[in-house]
């Protein structure tokens, strides 16, 4: 669960996140937004890479504030970029294995990324480059990075963009047994309305770094307020 | 038309076709050495065979600098400094006290490996031609202090000095007393060097490394902890640019204070991009070229072979990113092919349809 408390980033003159009180609880979340809106500024804040100037996150029910990213993904947050992330001349396993390396598993390193990379389909291209991945095994490297070492939090930054309907469709089957397989939350950012439609129970959606909406994620997309500042219709 | 994809890819993607073996590579190293070994053994003449162990030894520091630059993208134009560094310490060590070879070049190398850390502080904070110019300013640092203190003069005792004549000279190893013998036994510590090198590649610290080149925020967002991982790595190039200073002082059994001119660091980092970086024997082909072609040339004049590496070092930015390694290890891989034609896995499979989007 994300609680957020009077959560406000400033930077200069610009708020980009401004008083964000907000609890997140369903297994799989969506948040959405128009462009500025402040979406991967409050995933920044959750992972540790931008501090905020007042305000609390919680993680449940334990606070983040004062963090380091590094300590905030030894305590179970995971996270993938809008750019995927994957290292062109590591083979897959390597670049799970690179997450593993620095989360104090032991022995059990082995098996929680063979978990992980069979979850996701990526055991028969395990020891390819990750260079010569295409645009969806990317997204799905970078999911497998998250499920490695009892994760608590996922956060997803579009990780359906650029891909076709099948694939998205492929990535939305893995995203929605995340909680179920490795017990942990997942919130994901998208501007594909239909995928966060399909896979999130709630939905924040944020507006000029203040929360529009939250709630039940088909009610959400039905409010008048979130239809005209984010879908542009009346 | 599977083998059109896998070929295709091989030439997009020389870089990661020539880490591809880095796992088998580990295992080649003692192979190739030894032939290598064997070769020069028996058939260089002494002029040749004094070059080649000064080129094995020196390859090994050009190692660390790949590693630096391979690894993580960071340049650094001190490294022959360290060599100094090291060379120094196993010259004094040498006069001072009646220990093993062996144990000197530890400790030369540990030595070295200290104040490499501290030439790579300046790399917490700056990358790219700021992190060049101040490593360079370093090397021109050291240049200046072993100029005024007469480095490195072959007194007695650990601080003993001697000039001209009352110079000593360094004996070698007493497992290595001959220059044959010596060049086995720089051959074998280096090739112990390049196995620590690669060992690094392919394990945790490689991993992390990769993940910092790729970017500072995919770095932390995996939990690497950057400040150890940079400063590890310049811990390791600085260890092995000090058994190499250990390993060419042995050589002549003294150093010349002028070749640890900062400009060596210049030819040494140049030489380590024209071999190669992402091949451990890109660092064999630097250092043999860098004794060798000087060598070979002396007769044209001092400056032309210097003149050479540069059009090398020209050409090997404009087209050859991998160095004269990468393009070998793509000949190879050729080769490989042809004599063994691999059947289609779907592994392949899936990965060619990957090339082929």
């Amino acid at each position: 669960m994300i609680e957020t408390e009077g959560l406000t980033v400033r930077f200069g003159s610009v708020r980009p996140i401004d008083g964000l009180t907000a609890r997140i609880d369903a297994p799989v979340a969506g948040l959405i937004g128009p462009n500025g809106a402040g979406k991967t500024t409050l995933l920044n804040v959750i992972s540790g890479f931008v501090r905020p100037e007042s305000g609390s996150v919680t993680i449940d029910g334990k606070s983040f504030v004062g963090l380091s990213p590094v300590e905030r993904v030894r305590g179970g947050l995971r996270r993938s970029f809008q750019t995927e992330q994957v290292v062109e001349d590591l083979t897959v396993v390597q670049n799970v294995q690179a997450i593993a390396d620095h989360l104090a598993l032991g022995s059990s390193a082995r098996s929680s990324v063979a978990q992980a990379l069979q979850y996701t389909g990526l055991e028969s291209v395990r020891d390819e480059l990750g260079g010569s991945l295409n645009l969806f095994q990317r997204r799905l490297v970078e999911i497998a990075k998250c499920l490695v070492g009892e994760p608590k939090l996922v956060l997803l930054d579009e990780p359906g963009a650029g891909l076709s309907n099948e694939e998205g469709e492929q990535l939305q089957r893995i995203i929605l047994g995340i909680p179920e397989q490795f017990r942990a939350q997942v919130l994901v950012i998208d501007h594909d309305v239909d995928l966060i439609r399909a896979m999130c129970e709630q939905t924040l959606v944020l507006d000029y770094g203040k929360m529009l909406a939250l709630g039940p994620t088909a009610q959400v997309l039905e409010s008048d307020s979130v239809r005209q500042a984010y879908l542009g219709e009346l | 038309m599977a083998d059109i994809a896998q070929t295709s890819f091989s030439q997009a993607n020389p870089m990661a076709a020539a880490l591809r073996a880095s796992r088998l590579q580990i295992l080649a190293i003692p192979v190739v050495m030894a032939i290598f070994a064997l070769i020069m053994g028996n058939f260089a003449n002494s002029f040749y065979l004094t070059a080649a162990t000064s080129g094995v030894a020196i390859s090994l520091s050009i190692t660390g600098l790949a590693i630096l630059y391979g690894q993580l993208g960071l340049v650094s134009l001190c490294q022959f400094a360290l060599v100094g560094v090291g060379g120094w310490i196993t010259l004094r060590l040498g006069h001072g006290f009646d220990l093993p070879y062996e144990l000197n070049l530890l400790i030369a190398g540990i030595g070295a490996s200290i104040v490499g850390i501290i030439f790579g502080l300046p790399a917490l904070r700056l990358r790219g031609l700021y992190l060049a110019l101040v490593t360079l300013m370093l090397a021109g640092i050291f240049q200046v202090i072993i100029t005024a203190w007469n480095f490195p003069d072959g007194g007695d005792g650990f601080i003993g000095r001697a000039a001209g004549a009352g110079r000593q000279i360094l004996e070698k190893p007493s497992l290595a007393p001959t220059p044959i013998a010596y060049f086995y036994y720089v051959v074998i510590i280096v090739t112990l060097g390049y196995m620590l090198a690669q060992w690094h590649r392919n394990a945790k610290p490689g991993r992390a490394w990769a993940l910092i080149r790729k970017g500072q925020t995919t770095a932390l967002a995996s939990g690497v902890n950057i400040l150890l991982y940079k400063l590890w790595a310049f811990a390791l190039a600085g260890f092995l640019a000090g058994v190499a200073g250990g390993l060419l002082a042995g050589v002549a059994g003294q150093l010349d204070s002028r070749s640890f001119g900062a400009s060596e660091s210049l030819n040494l980092f140049a030489l380590a991009v024209v071999g190669g970086v992402f091949n451990w024997y890109g660092a064999l082909i630097a250092g043999l070229a860098l004794r060798f072609l000087p060598a070979a040339l002396q007769d044209f004049g001092a400056y032309l072979s210097v003149g050479i590496f540069g059009a090398a070092l020209f050409q090997a930015l404009a087209m050859e990113p991998t160095g004269v390694a990468g393009r070998l290890s793509l000949i190879l891989g050729w080769f490989r092919k042809k004599l063994m034609p691999q059947k289609s896995t779907p592994q392949n499979a899936m990965s060619e349809g990957g090339a082929r989007d």
